[in-house]
C-alpha cells in the first residue's frame, strides 16, 4: 500500500512541473496584455524617459515576449521572486507571511464543509421519501444560492455588528502581541504558551470559516445523499440486511464506507473553489492573508505580486488534490490492490 | 424528448421560472421602471432608510446609498448587468465546454488526452482567482467580464459532460449507427447529443447562477463593468462602510443576488429531477 | 412437521394507481432438509418469496393475508429484532449475483468476521487467531484454494465463481435450517454453474439443510429439486414432487416451458412457441378465470370466465387448472431438418488468423503489454449457412465478432467477403461491408436509441441515404410484420416495448439494407425461455423467407445445436473446435469442448453422482 502511494504522489509531482510551467505561462502572458509599463511602474512619477528606457532595456522587456519569460522563469528558480511595485519589499516576504494565514483558514473551513456536509447528507438520506427530506434538500438549494462572499457579509452583520458576539477584523484582539515561530498564528500562540491569544486567535476565526464552510457544504452533502442512494441499490447492502445486519450497521459499515468515494473525489474540485473563496472572504473580514494581499497588489497592478500569488494558488489547488487522491487510494481497494 | 409541459410541471423548475420572469422583467423595463437615474447623486438625501423604516422618502422606496443613489433604480439597473452575463456569459461557455467535451468524449485518445491536461491546468487555479486574473489583462467592461468567465467555466461543462459522452458513447445503438453507415459528425449530433441535453440544459441553468455570482464577485473587487454602470456587486462593495448605520444598503442588493441565484440553482434542480431518467428511475423504485 | 408452512399468503404492491396482487394464495410446505424449487418466467413473483420470507419486502410492498410459520414460529407475527437474529442464523441467502453481493470496499475476512459476530461465532469471546481458523476451514469446505490467501482480498480481486463459494460458505457458518438461493448460477460460466451447484447439493446433504433453490431453468431445477413449484403471474400453478411434475406436468404452462427449451442432446425436436407474454400486473385485475388462458394452446371458454380449481392429479401433486387430463396432449413440433454443408454453396464470408490485441498498458521507449483477445481464429462460412459461435465469458467470442463486422479493426489476419478483401478499415471497405452484413447486439436495452421512435430505429440505415420520410414508412411497416410485431408499433418508444420486443426491433433494423450475413451476438441471453423460443422461431422465418447466412454468438450450446448447421467453440480467445454441430456434439474433440458439454444440465441424468464426478474434477 506504502509503495503504491508513493508510485502515485510521484506521478502526481511528474505531471504537477508541466502544469506549473504551464500555469506560469498562462499567468505571465495574461498579464502582458495589461496596458502598463511595469519599467514606468518601478521608477518614481519624476523619471525622465531615457530612464525609463534603461529600466526598459534592464529589466529585458524589450526582448520577445517567450525570452522573458524564461528569463523570469530562471529568476524564480534561483529564488529571487522579484520585488512588490507598491510595498517596495521582496515578492517572498510578502507573500511567506500571508500563506500561513490563508493555509489556517482553508484547513480550518474544509473541516467545517466536511463535518457538515457529511452530517446533512446523512440526515436527508436518513429521511428519504418523508417530507423532511424536502425540507432538507431545500434548505440546501437556499444554503447553495448565498455566494460565500454574501455569507461573509451576513454573519458579519449578525454577530458581529448586530449581536457583538464575536470579533470580524483581523487576527487577534489588540492588547496581544502576534507570536511568529512557524506563521502559522493558531500554532504560534500556543507554542507561545498563551492561550488566552490562542482563544482570541479563534475567535476571529470563527466567521471567515462559518462563511467558507457552510457555503461549501451543500454540494457535499447532496453528493453524498445521491450516492448514498445509489449505493442502496446495489446488492451487497441487500445481501447484508438478508444476512441479519441492522439498519445501523448497515449505513455505517457498508453503505458510507462506499458513498464515500464518490464524494471524495467532489471534494477535491470544491476544495480547489473553496481556495478561490478565501479570497473576498478575507478581504471582507480584513484578514490578511493571500487574498487581501492579492486583491492589493491588482488594486496597485503590482505584477510581480499577482504572478507569484497567482501561482501560491495553484500550488495550494494542486496539493490538496493530491492529498484527496490520496485518500481516495487509501480508501477505494479498487484502487489499491489488482 | 421532453416537452415543455413535462419541464414545467416540476414545482421547482416552475418556482425557478416565475421568478426569473420577474427579474428578467425587471431587468427589461428598467428604464421604465426606475424613479430615478441610477447614478444620479443626490449629496441631500443620503443613506436614506427604505420605506419600512421610519424617515424613509417616498421619493426613494428603498432608499439612498451614502451618495445619495436611488438604491431601487441601481438595483433594477443592475439586473441588466446581471442577466446579460449570466446569457452570454452561459451560452459561450455551453459552446465551447459541449463542444470540447464532444470531441474528447467521442474520440478518445490523444484528443481526450490533449482536452484532459488542459482541464487539469484549468483545474489548478480557483476560478475566482483566475477570473480576476484574466480581468486584470482584459480591463474592465461588460464583455469582457464575459469573455472572462467563459474562458474559466467551459471547464465546467466540459467535465461533466464529457464523462457522460463516454457513457453513451458505450452503448451499442452508436456502435450500430456507425454499422449504418452514419459518419462521425451525424452519430454525435444526432445520437450522442439527444443523450447528453438534459444534463447540458441542466448544467446551462446552474451556470447562469454562477455567471451571476462571479459577476458580482468581480465588480465586489472592483473589477467588472467599470464604475460608472451600476451593478450588484458594485453596491455591495459600497455598503460595506456604512454597515452600522445603513445595513439596507448591504442586504438589499445581497438579497437581489441571492434571489437570482436561487432562481436559477431551484429551476436547475427541477431539470435535473424531470430530465435526468436515471435520478427519475432511482426515485421511483 | 414441516419447517415452512405457507398457508394462503399474498404480497400486495400499493401506489396511486391502486394496489396490485404480486403473489396471491401462496400454498405448500418445506419438510426439513428437502430442496424444493420454484420456478418461473422472470415478473412472475419467485423472488418476492425469498424476500417474503425473510420479511424484507421492498417499499410500498405488503403481506396481506395467509399464514407464515417457520419452524413453528409465525414469521408474520415477529418483531423487526427479532426476525434479523433469525436471518443469516436459521436462514440463510445465496445471492444470484455473488460479485455484486460482497461489499467492495471490504476484504473478504473482514466481511467473513463480520457475519462471524453476528451469529455468535465471532471474535467477541474469541481471540485473533480463532476466528481466522473458523474462516479458513469455512472455506476450505467449499474446495476454495488458498484460503488464508483469500481472507485478505477484495471482491474485485476474484472471480464470480470464487465469491460465490465464499458466500455459500459463510450461509453454511450457522447451521442454516434454511436456505434460499436465488438463481445462484445465472450470473456464472456454464462449467462454473455446474460445479456451484454440486457444492449447494453438497453442502445441503451434510448439513441437512432445507432449500429453496428460485431458478428459471427448468432442467437445473429437476436435476437437484425434491419438490417443485412452477409460478405463473403470481399464482401457484403447479406443485409437487420433482418427478411427478415433469414427468407429468398436470399444467398446460409447465408442459409448454419444458417444450420450449431446446433439447441439449438426444433427438432433435422442434420447439413449442407461447404467443404474447406473461400478463402485466396492471392487466391481471381485469383476468376474471385463469391467468394463463390467454396463452394457452387448450384454452376454452371457461378458463377464460371461471378461475380454475386446484385440482390433484397425483400424489402431492396439484395443478391449478380446469382439464390437468388434457395437458400431455400438447406435443412439441416436428424437428427441423439440419441441414449438411452443401458443396455448392458460394462461399460468403472468410476469415485467416484474425487476431486482435489490446494494450493494457501502455508503456514509454518500449513495447505495451497486450492481452490478445482473438488468436489467429479462421473460419469459413458459405451462403445461406447457420454458424454457431460458442464459448464462456472472456472466450473472445464478442471480440471476434467485432472484427468480423468491422467494428473493430485486427491486429493481424485477413478477411474475405463474397471474394474481397476486408481487412482494412477504410471507407470503401467500411461501406461493402455494411451492405453485406450487418449485426445484432446483445443488449436491447443499450442498442435502441431510447429517444428513438421504433419507425425511426429500423429504418435508421435510410437516414443516411435520405430515404423520404413516407418511403421511410412504408419500410419500417414491412420490416416490422416480417418480424412479427404490428405496423402500429412504429410509433412507440423503446421504453413502451417487452424485452422480447425490443430484441425483434434489434433485429429488424439490422434487416432494413437486407444483408447477407447476420451476425448475432448473444441475442437470447437473459430472455425468458418462452421468448427464447419465439425469437429462434424467428430466426428459422428469417433463414426460409431470406436465404441469409447468421453467425450466432451464444454461450447456451442447446440453443447453438437447435439453429446451426456449425459451431466454432472458442476458449480465451482460440478456436478450439469447430465442425458440424451433430458431429461435435456427438464426439468432441477438445478437451475444453468434452468439458463444456459434461456441465450442460441434461434432460434427465442423475443428478448426485454427476456433482460428486465435478467436483473431483474441479
Amino acid at each position: 500500500m506504502f509503495a503504491t502511494i508513493m508510485k502515485m504522489l510521484l506521478r502526481r509531482l511528474l505531471v504537477a512541473i508541466p502544469t506549473l510551467l504551464v500555469v506560469a505561462a498562462l499567468l505571465f502572458v495574461v498579464l502582458r496584455l495589461l496596458p502598463v509599463d511595469p519599467a514606468a511602474m518601478s521608477l518614481p512619477p519624476n523619471a525622465t524617459n531615457d530612464e525609463v528606457a534603461a529600466m526598459r532595456e534592464a529589466m529585458g522587456l524589450n526582448r520577445p515576449l517567450p525570452v522573458q519569460f524564461l528569463i523570469w522563469l530562471g529568476q524564480l528558480l534561483s529564488g529571487d521572486f522579484g520585488m512588490s511595485i507598491a510595498f517596495r519589499r521582496p515578492v517572498w516576504d510578502l507573500v511567506s507571511e500571508a500563506l500561513p494565514a490563508t493555509i489556517e483558514l482553508a484547513f480550518l473551513s474544509m473541516i467545517v464543509a466536511t463535518v457538515v456536509g457529511v452530517a446533512g447528507g446523512l440526515l436527508a438520506f436518513y429521511f428519504r421519501d418523508r417530507t423532511a427530506e424536502a425540507a432538507i434538500d431545500f434548505s440546501s438549494i437556499v444554503v447553495l444560492s448565498l455566494p460565500e462572499f454574501l455569507w461573509a457579509l451576513m454573519l458579519m452583520l449578525i454577530f458581529g455588528v448586530w449581536l457583538q458576539w464575536l470579533p470580524f477584523m483581523l487576527r487577534l484582539d489588540p492588547q496581544f502581541e502576534r507570536p511568529v515561530i512557524t506563521g502559522f498564528l493558531l500554532l504560534d500562540t500556543l507554542l507561545a504558551g498563551r492561550p488566552d491569544a490562542f482563544m482570541s486567535a479563534l475567535r476571529h476565526m470563527i466567521l471567515p470559516v462559518m462563511a467558507l464552510g457552510i457555503s461549501a457544504s451543500p454540494a457535499i452533502m447532496r453528493v453524498l445523499r445521491s450516492s448514498l442512494l445509489d449505493t442502496y441499490q446495489e446488492d451487497y447492502i441487500h445481501q447484508a440486511r438478508l444476512r441479519g445486519l441492522d439498519e445501523r450497521r448497515v449505513l455505517l459499515r457498508h453503505g458510507l464506507k462506499n458513498a464515500f468515494l464518490p464524494t471524495l473525489s467532489l471534494m477535491g474540485v470544491q476544495f480547489g473553489f473553496l481556495f478561490g473563496g478565501t479570497l473576498l472572504v478575507e478581504v471582507i473580514f480584513s484578514y490578511p492573508g493571500l487574498g487581501n494581499l492579492m486583491i492589493d497588489a491588482i488594486r496597485n497592478v503590482d505584477l510581480p505580486v499577482i504572478q507569484i500569488v497567482g501561482l501560491a494558488y495553484c500550488i495550494m489547488v494542486l496539493v490538496i488534490s493530491t492529498v484527496v487522491d490520496m485518500l481516495y487510494l487509501v480508501l477505494n481497494p479498487k484502487l489499491r490492490v489488482r | 424528448m421532453p416537452s415543455l409541459p413535462l419541464w414545467l410541471s416540476n414545482t421547482r423548475s416552475l418556482i425557478g421560472f416565475t421568478l426569473l420572469i420577474f427579474i428578467v422583467g425587471a431587468a427589461l423595463l428598467a428604464p421604465v421602471l426606475a424613479p430615478h437615474d441610477p447614478n444620479e447623486q443626490d449629496l441631500i438625501n443620503m443613506l436614506l432608510p427604505p420605506f419600512w423604516v421610519e424617515g424613509s422618502d417616498a421619493a426613494f422606496p428603498l432608499g439612498t446609498d451614502s451618495l445619495g443613489r436611488d438604491i431601487l433604480s441601481r438595483l433594477l439597473y443592475g439586473a441588466r448587468v446581471a442577466m446579460t452575463v449570466a446569457i452570454f456569459a452561459t451560452l459561450g461557455a455551453t459552446l465551447l465546454g459541449a463542444f470540447l467535451a464532444h470531441l474528447a468524449g467521442y474520440f478518445g485518445g490523444w484528443v481526450d488526452w490533449l482536452i484532459g491536461r488542459i482541464i487539469d491546468v484549468w483545474l489548478s487555479f480557483p476560478p475566482v482567482v483566475l477570473s480576476l486574473i484574466l480581468m486584470v489583462g482584459l480591463g474592465a467592461g461588460l464583455w469582457n467580464v464575459i469573455l472572462a468567465i467563459v474562458l474559466v467555466d467551459w471547464t465546467r461543462f466540459c467535465r461533466v459532460l464529457r464523462s457522460e459522452v463516454m457513457v453513451v458513447r458505450r452503448r451499442d445503438y452508436v456502435s450500430a449507427a456507425r454499422l449504418l453507415g452514419f459518419s462521425h459528425v451525424r452519430t454525435i449530433t444526432r445520437e450522442i447529443l439527444p443523450a447528453t441535453l438534459p444534463l447540458l440544459i441542466t448544467l446551462m441553468a446552474l451556470e447562469m447562477g454562477i455567471a451571476v455570482v462571479v459577476e458580482a464577485i468581480l465588480s465586489f473587487a472592483g473589477m467588472s463593468v467599470g464604475n460608472e454602470v451600476p451593478a450588484w456587486g458594485q453596491m455591495i462593495a459600497d455598503a460595506r462602510q456604512d454597515v452600522y448605520n445603513a445595513p439596507s444598503t448591504l442586504i438589499l442588493p445581497s438579497f437581489a443576488v441571492f434571489v437570482t441565484v436561487f432562481a436559477f440553482n431551484i429551476l436547475g434542480d427541477g431539470l435535473r429531477r424531470s430530465l435526468d431518467t436515471r435520478l427519475t428511475q432511482t426515485e421511483r423504485a | 412437521m414441516s419447517l415452512l408452512s405457507v398457508n394462503g399468503v399474498s404480497v400486495a404492491f400499493a401506489n396511486a394507481l391502486g394496489t396490485f396482487t404480486v403473489l396471491d394464495k401462496l400454498t405448500f410446505e418445506l419438510q426439513p432438509g428437502k430442496v424444493l424449487g420454484l420456478v418461473g418466467e422472470s415478473g412472475a413473483g419467485k423472488s418476492m418469496i425469498g424476500r417474503t420470507i425473510a420479511q424484507l419486502l421492498p417499499n410500498r410492498f405488503h403481506v396481506t393475508e395467509g399464514d407464515l410459520r417457520f419452524d413453528g414460529r409465525d414469521m408474520l407475527k415477529t418483531g423487526a429484532a427479532e426476525q434479523r437474529a433469525l436471518l443469516g442464523r436459521d436462514i440463510a441467502f445465496i445471492p444470484q449475483e455473488p460479485l455484486a453481493a460482497l461489499d467492495p470496499v471490504l476484504t473478504i475476512g473482514q466481511q467473513i468476521r463480520e457475519h462471524l459476530d453476528h451469529i455468535g461465532r465471532g471474535a467477541g469471546r474469541r481471540p485473533e487467531r480463532d476466528w481466522r481458523k473458523v474462516a479458513i476451514e469455512a472455506l476450505d469446505a467449499v474446495h476454495l484454494h488458498d484460503p488464508a490467501g483469500v481472507l485478505d482480498k477484495y471482491p474485485h480481486q476474484l472471480s464470480g465463481g470464487m465469491c460465490q463459494r465464499i458466500l455459500i460458505a459463510m450461509a453454511f457458518l450457522s447451521q442454516p435450517k434454511l436456505l434460499i438461493a436465488d438463481e445462484p448460477t445465472t450470473a456464472l460460466d456454464v462449467s462454473v454453474q455446474a460445479r456451484i451447484v454440486g457444492l449447494i447439493g453438497d453442502m445441503q446433504r451434510r448439513h441437512g439443510t432445507a432449500v429453496i433453490f428460485i431458478t428459471h431453468d427448468l432442467r437445473l431445477a429437476r436435476e437437484i429439486c425434491d419438490d417443485v413449484l412452477v409460478l405463473y403471474a403470481g399464482k401457484q400453478v403447479e406443485f409437487g414432487p420433482a418427478s411427478e411434475v415433469f414427468e407429468r406436468p398436470g399444467h398446460p404452462y409447465t408442459r409448454a416451458l419444458q417444450l420450449a427449451i431446446p433439447p441439449a442432446a438426444g433427438e432433435h425436436r422442434g420447439l413449442f412457441t407461447l404467443p404474447d407474454r406473461m400478463p402485466g400486473l396492471m392487466s391481471l385485475k381485469q383476468m376474471g378465470g385463469c391467468r394463463f388462458a390467454p396463452r394457452c394452446p387448450l384454452a376454452e371458454a371457461r378458463c377464460h370466465e371461471v378461475p380454475p380449481p386446484d385440482v390433484t392429479v397425483g400424489p402431492g401433486h396439484r395443478a391449478l387448472c380446469h382439464k390437468p387430463e388434457a395437458t400431455p396432449g400438447i406435443a412439441p413440433p416436428p424437428a427441423l431438418e439440419h441441414r449438411h454443408r452443401d458443396p455448392d454453396a458460394q462461399l460468403l464470408f472468410r476469415a485467416r488468423d484474425v487476431s486482435r490485441h489490446y494494450i493494457t498498458r501502455a508503456r514509454l521507449f518500449r513495447k505495451p503489454d497486450t492481452f490478445p483477445a482473438v488468436r489467429s481464429a479462421s473460419l469459413d462460412l458459405a451462403e445461406g449457412e447457420f454458424l454457431g459461435i460458442v464459448g464462456e465469458s472472456g472466450s473472445g467470442k464478442s471480440t471476434l465478432a467485432r472484427l468480423l463486422v468491422g467494428l473493430e479493426g485486427t491486429s493481424g489476419g485477413t478477411m474475405e467477403l463474397l471474394g474481397r478483401d476486408v481487412s482494412g478499415m477504410d471507407r470503401g471497405t467500411a461501406a461493402f461491408r455494411r451492405e453485406n452484413v450487418q449485426m445484432v447486439f446483445q443488449d436491447p436495452q443499450s442498442a435502441l436509441n431510447p429517444r428513438r421512435r421504433v419507425g425511426e430505429i429500423v429504418t435508421q440505415a435510410m437516414e443516411v441515404m435520405n430515404g423520404s420520410r413516407a418511403d421511410r414508412a412504408t419500410r419500417a411497416a414491412e420490416l416490422l410484420q416480417e418480424i412479427g410485431l404490428s405496423p402500429e408499433m412504429a410509433q412507440r418508444y423503446p421504453s413502451q416495448m417487452s424485452g422480447g420486443q425490443k430484441q425483434r426491433v434489434n433485429i429488424a433494423r439490422a434487416l432494413c439494407t437486407v444483408p447477407r450475413l447476420l451476425i448475432a451476438d448473444e441475442i437470447v441471453s437473459g430472455l425468458d425461455v418462452s421468448v427464447q423460443a419465439q425469437l429462434l422461431e424467428l430466426l428459422l422465418h428469417l433463414r426460409r423467407e431470406r436465404a441469409m447466412s447468421i453467425i450466432l454468438i451464444s454461450h447456451d450450446l442447446s440453443v447453438v445445436r437447435y439453429l446451426c448447421d456449425r459451431v466454432l467453440v472458442m476458449y480465451r480467445g482460440e478456436v478450439v473446435e469447430q465442425g458440424e454441430v451433430d458431429a461435435v456434439f456427438a464426439n468432441p474433440q477438445a478437451d475444453y469442448t468434452r468439458k463444456l458439454l459434461a456441465a450442460m444440465p441434461g434432460e434427465g441424468a442423475p443428478a448426485a453422482e454427476k456433482f460428486a464426478a465435478e467436483e473431483a474434477f474441479a
